[in-house]
């Protein structure tokens, strides 16, 4: 008689062994809502910052650096092309400069500049022209030549008429056929055409890695290098005043 | 034993019906959250893609103003060129008339010395020879500065060709 009432008690035993080993496995009360569940900033989001990337006025940076030089001489005009290193000084071509009574510079929107001075390189087709007037934006100056096959795109006025951007490649470097070069000059595919002198060559990036200064018969255009232009700007002797027609 | 078990079958039943009826108010909670979530989304995009027309919209007109601002530019700076060719022409010709109009002051007065000179010739025996040297020395002067004059305005005129 003592069995039964045993097996009981384990039964129960083992029952409630079982519900409170159940309880483990209970799900629990959920958590109470939060008030929001929005994000202060969504991941991955970045405002556009205004740190010159973007353009005032629709214009591109290379249009923006462009500037056309009109060569108002003693009974004779002509025109060319030149661009901005900083605010107030632009380099072109000796030859776009030379034998002037005046110089008119205009900006890709049609601005007028007044020019201060303007003074020649003896040793390359070069020359400085300072502004009164500050110039709308300027490219950085690359740190190296290009190399052959690097890309090139040429900004300028050809023929004086609308702003042009031509693309190319650097095709060879050579010693300059026209003597006005000293050292190597550099070869590009890029079109170009009369009035494209003093045009800035830009490399993928943007950066100046040379200046157009002519064009040869089979159709490539000449550039000085930028290593050249560097050179030029570092020697303060390397620049004389322009002197005027006569 | 029975009271027990009967205790803790309550509990856990009673548990049991508490968390459903917190997680069922939790999911209607959250459902209703997620649809206004849901609602706001749906009008965002419709302002997202208003916007991106627009955005369209503005960039195209932007294209068409830089377009048309390179062609002013352009229009402005050739009109330029035309100006001081202009000048440059207009300068030509004045300095051409000028030439002209000193070749023909200066011809005027030699062809008038000249005749002064004929006059005096003809009747020389009236005068003395040194006057007559001298004045015809001075008609000589006239005349040279005519032809040099008239070499002025030939070369004026090759400047044009």
């Amino acid at each position: 008689m003592t069995g039964r009432p045993a097996v009981l008690r384990g039964v129960a035993a083992g029952v409630l062994a079982t519900l409170l080993a159940g309880c483990g496995v209970l799900p629990a009360l959920p958590d109470a809502i939060p008030s929001d569940v929005v994000p202060s900033r969504p991941s991955g989001f970045s405002s556009p910052s205004a740190d010159g990337e973007l353009s005032p006025d629709g214009f591109d940076a290379v249009q923006r650096m462009a500037v056309r030089i009109r060569n108002v001489g003693c009974g004779s005009l002509s025109t060319g092309s030149g661009f901005a290193i900083d605010e107030h000084t632009l380099i072109t071509n000796r030859h776009v400069v030379a034998d002037s009574q005046s110089l008119e510079v205009s900006t890709y929107d049609g601005r007028d500049l007044a020019v201060s001075a303007a003074s020649t390189a003896r040793l390359a087709d070069l020359a400085v022209v300072r502004t009164q007037d500050p110039l709308p934006s300027h490219p950085r100056i690359a740190e190296d030549d290009p190399e052959q096959g690097d890309e090139v795109s040429v900004v300028g006025y050809p023929e004086g008429g609308e702003l042009t951007i031509t693309a190319g490649s650097i095709v060879d470097s050579t010693t300059d056929p026209l003597n006005e070069n000293l050292g190597e000059v550099l070869v590009t595919d890029a079109p170009v055409e009369p009035g494209s002198s003093g045009s800035a060559a830009l490399d993928a990036e943007g950066r100046v890695i040379g200046v157009v200064y002519a064009k040869t018969s089979d159709g490539h255009s000449l550039l000085v290098p930028r290593s050249t232009l560097q050179e030029m700007l570092a020697d303060s002797g390397a620049f004389t005043a322009l002197p005027p027609c006569s | 034993m029975l009271a027990v078990l009967l205790a803790a079958a309550l509990g856990l039943g009673g548990y049991l019906w508490l968390t459903t009826v917190r997680w069922q108010a939790d999911s209607a909670t959250w459902e209703a959250e997620a649809r206004g979530y849901a609602d706001r989304v749906a009008t965002l995009r419709a302002e997202l893609e208003a916007t991106d027309a627009e955005l369209v919209s503005a960039r195209e007109q932007l294209a068409t103003a830089t377009e048309r601002i390179s062609d002013l530019a352009n229009e402005k700076a050739q009109l330029g060129d035309e100006n001081v060719a202009s000048q440059q022409y207009l300068d030509y010709q004045t300095q051409v008339s000028e030439a002209a109009g000193a070749v023909a002051t200066a011809m005027d007065q030699c062809v008038d010395a000249q005749t002064q000179l004929i006059g005096y010739l003809q009747d020389s025996d009236a005068y003395d020879q040194k006057d007559l040297d001298r004045f015809s020395t001075e008609v000589r002067k006239l005349c040279k500065q005519a032809d040099a004059a008239h070499e002025q305005l030939q070369r004026e005129l090759q400047q044009d060709q």
